[in-house]
């Protein structure tokens, strides 16, 4: 009985910090409007599948860029698809991939951060070097062998940009450490016998969770603009799916005349990516963590 | 009477001065092209990874299409055969020469021509130029070519763009130097960045308009259209015509619309499941509505084809209807053992601009049919070595040729660049027989048989045949509004 109520306590706070944390974030200016652009977005693309007024691969020369108008919101493209429609499922296109590889990311990247911080020594030293001469590769040219050899589905994507993006991370993850792993619980917890495993999950964990969400958040917005600019390439994900970056290079010939195919996949784009920027800086201000002085490495 | 003669010397040298200056070649024409071959690009014409956008302007060959494609003298100044067209005998100019300066005579014919014969070299013009058995040096101005067969056609074959004439003895040079006796000469030749021609002031139709040719690598399309946009470069002409608008409008630039034999399409290996039924190809084949995608992709500017390769103006070509027809398709993949239909990947690259609008739309319209196709995006650079005859299904373009030629070249069993490993005895005699038969009707009849037989059987899905639309700087003056192949380059000036 007492262990329960230990524990509806604990989720109570839980619930309670993070319910302060929004509201830290939204009592700022740029935070709110973060919240509210990545909010929309989410939005649309949770219920996109619902509401778009056109079939997104419906081809036609009859509606060969049509002008903005009350049938066609944004217009049509050079081959008569709606605009309109492959705005909104390209946000759920773009949202769905970079979600799951930032997840993957900060999954891998901070996992082995934190472990090669904790276990230092030759481990840590291999390790970090394999990361530098990683990160020394150009991630577009690597992400174009692999796709080149993989294919550009979704499964091929969402791992290939977690992993290309966890590289950052596990820096952040290992210095965050060595910044905990000096400090008495970390020395008891030592002391009383307890695995590696276990100071990592009990310990450390909850002291580095934090820096590792802001640079993930921050990392999320890379991998947006990283992601479109694969598509751009003709890299991404495959035709018909809408996906704003291939919209922008399907579109960018015609946009002195048909700037209406150009414009609405820019403008998701950006938006979204200023709105996670702000949300990630609103997010780390309210954890108390400065990125001005501890900018990601 | 001695101030009279000096202002008459005065005027005499100023009118030889601005006569001079007025015919001098100046000022550089830009163009680019697309290192479709990567690492193979070189200036060997017979061979694969030629760059056309240099050999073809400084190398000359012995016939030429005029702007009606009809073969007109260029080295050669006439020719005649015997009475069955087994025996052909072509008079060349006098006095002309190489760039290297050596005299260009008959035995640089039989060298130019017998070289894209051998096998060792496996030029993809072999094929159509097996007909050749043998070529006799008459004398220095004269060389006497012995046929397998009659070959009425014979001088048609000599136009194609790749047959051109080189220094005897020069081929293992060739790829680099570029030599001929064209109206451009290889200065520099570097296939990814800037290759530069120099006038060549001893044309035999007279010095070149501009002083420089400077022949550009520029991989993707759209960078190709900036580049033009920007005045990087003088010329494209690949301009998708959805975009012909940037440029209607625009007074710094010249809109050429030109009707050619020049094709795209979607291949389909015949010797690669389940390509390898001929019901799943022609399935594939029904499925595709061409007047969509001409509409779609050209707006509107190409002329329909129904499988075949013979350009739409060319005698020998097989006029028929193909509307799409999904039933048909459907039975056909019924009986073929794919009830359920079929998947397969297309891999279009931007080195052919509408390539990718293409794969999109063939993607919708056969859905209809129950062929699912997956389109995965593949680098420009080197596309036709590492896609192309290499996986199920590519996307092709091919330029203008004559219906023996194009036929030979992309269809016969034997042929190097036969795409689709398209293999049909009855395609093959029938190519065999058009070539041997004197008379007119039963040649064309016989062309067109091999033509139907595509389109019962072949793995190559042909929509249409584009016009181009050339967008040219408004510098550029004198540029022929014909094919590339047929454009006399030495008239070109730039302002």
């Amino acid at each position: 009985m007492e262990n329960n109520l230990i524990t509806e306590d604990k989720q109570k706070n839980k619930l309670e910090k993070a319910f302060e944390i929004l509201k830290t974030m939204a009592s700022k200016p740029s935070g709110l409007i973060g919240l509210t652009i990545v909010l929309f977005h989410v939005v649309l693309a949770l219920i996109s599948p619902y509401i778009v007024p056109y079939d997104y691969k419906a081809i036609s020369p009859n509606t060969m860029l049509l002008a903005p108008s009350a049938e066609h919101w944004f217009g049509t493209d050079s081959l008569g698809r709606d605009v309109f429609t492959r705005t909104i499922l390209g946000g759920r296109t773009a949202l769905t991939v970079t979600f799951f590889g930032s997840l993957i990311a900060l999954l891998w990247g901070g996992l082995l951060g934190i472990f090669c911080g904790l276990v230092g020594g030759k481990i840590d030293d291999v390790v970090m070097r394999v990361v530098d001469a990683f990160l020394s590769i150009p991630w577009i040219l690597a992400m174009l062998l692999i796709v080149s050899l993989l294919g550009t589905s979704t499964e091929v994507l969402i791992p290939a940009l977690g992993f290309f993006y966890g590289k950052g991370i596990v820096r952040v993850a290992r210095a965050a450490t060595h910044d905990v792993i000096a400090k008495d619980f970390i020395v008891s917890a030592r002391a009383r016998g307890h695995s590696n495993m276990s100071i990592i999950w009990n310990e450390i964990i909850p002291n580095v969770r934090d820096a590792i969400l802001v640079e993930g958040a921050m990392r999320w917005s890379w991998m947006l603009l990283g992601f479109s600019s694969l598509s751009f390439l003709g890299f991404g994900v495959s035709p018909p799916t809408p996906d704003w970056g291939l919209m922008i290079s399907n579109a960018r010939g015609l946009m002195s005349f048909a700037y209406w195919s150009v414009i609405a996949p820019i403008v998701g784009l950006s938006s979204l990516i200023i709105g996670i920027n702000l949300t990630a800086d609103a997010f780390a201000k309210a954890l108390g963590i400065d990125r001005s002085t501890k900018a990601p490495v | 009477m001695k101030y009279i003669l000096k202002v008459f010397s005065a005027t005499f040298m100023s009118l030889i001065l601005s006569f001079s200056i007025a015919n001098a070649s100046s000022g550089v024409f830009k163009v680019s092209h697309d290192l479709g071959f990567g690492k193979d690009t070189n200036l060997d014409a017979i061979t694969k990874g030629r760059l056309f956008q240099v050999v073809i302007k400084t190398q000359n060959r012995l016939v030429r299409p005029d702007m009606n494609g009809v073969p007109s003298p260029s080295l050669s100044t006439d020719w005649s055969a015997n009475s069955d067209a087994t025996e052909w005998t072509f008079n060349l100019r006098k006095g002309i020469y190489f760039h290297d300066g050596s005299a260009f005579d008959a035995p640089d014919v039989k060298y130019s021509l017998m070289r894209a014969k051998d096998p060792d070299i496996g030029s993809p013009v072999r094929k159509s130029l097996n007909v050749v058995e043998d070529i006799e040096v008459v004398d220095q101005h004269t060389v006497k070519m012995k046929l397998s067969t009659s070959f009425a056609d014979f001088p048609l074959l000599l136009t194609d763009y790749r047959l051109r004439m080189i220094p005897e003895g020069s081929g293992d040079t060739i790829g680099q130097t570029g030599v001929g006796t064209g109206p451009f000469m290889v200065d520099k030749f570097d296939p990814e960045g800037t290759t530069i021609l120099k006038a060549n002031p001893e044309y035999w139709e007279g010095a070149p308009g501009v002083a420089e040719v400077h022949v550009i690598a520029i991989p993707d399309a759209q960078a190709r259209i900036q580049a033009l946009l920007t005045g990087q470069i003088d010329m494209n002409r690949y301009v998708p015509f959805n975009q012909k608008k940037i440029f209607d409008s625009n007074s710094k630039f010249t809109t050429t619309v030109i009707p050619t034999g020049n094709w795209r399409g979607v291949v389909m290996r015949t010797d690669t499941a389940p390509f390898d039924n001929p019901k799943v190809r022609k399935a594939f084949r029904l499925a595709v509505d061409r007047q969509e995608l001409v509409d779609l992709v050209m707006g509107g500017a190409a002329t329909v084809s129904c499988d075949t390769p013979v350009m739409p103006s060319d005698q020998y070509r097989l006029q028929m209807d193909c509307p799409q027809n999904i039933s048909k398709a459907k039975n056909l993949l019924r009986e073929a053992g794919f009830p359920n239909g079929i998947e397969l990947t297309v891999y279009p690259a931007t080195l052919e601009p509408t390539w990718p609008t293409i794969a999109e739309v063939v993607q919708q319209q056969v859905a209809k049919a129950g062929i699912k196709v997956n389109i995965e995006m593949v680098p420009s650079k080197g596309y036709w070595n590492e896609v192309w005859m290499k996986k199920p299904v590519s996307m092709t373009r091919w330029n203008q040729r004559p219906a023996d030629t194009i036929l030979h070249e992309a269809y016969h069993s034997g042929a190097k660049w036969n795409e689709s490993y398209f293999k049909n005895a009855d395609f093959d005699k029938n190519l065999a027989d058009a070539r041997s038969e004197l008379d007119f009707n039963k040649r064309k009849k016989a062309y067109q048989n091999a033509q139907m037989t595509l389109w019962e059987q072949s793995g190559t899905m042909i929509p249409y045949h584009v016009s181009r639309l050339v967008v040219t700087s408004s510098k550029v003056k004198n540029l022929d509004a014909v094919d590339h192949f047929s454009i006399q380059w030495h008239k070109v000036k730039v302002d």
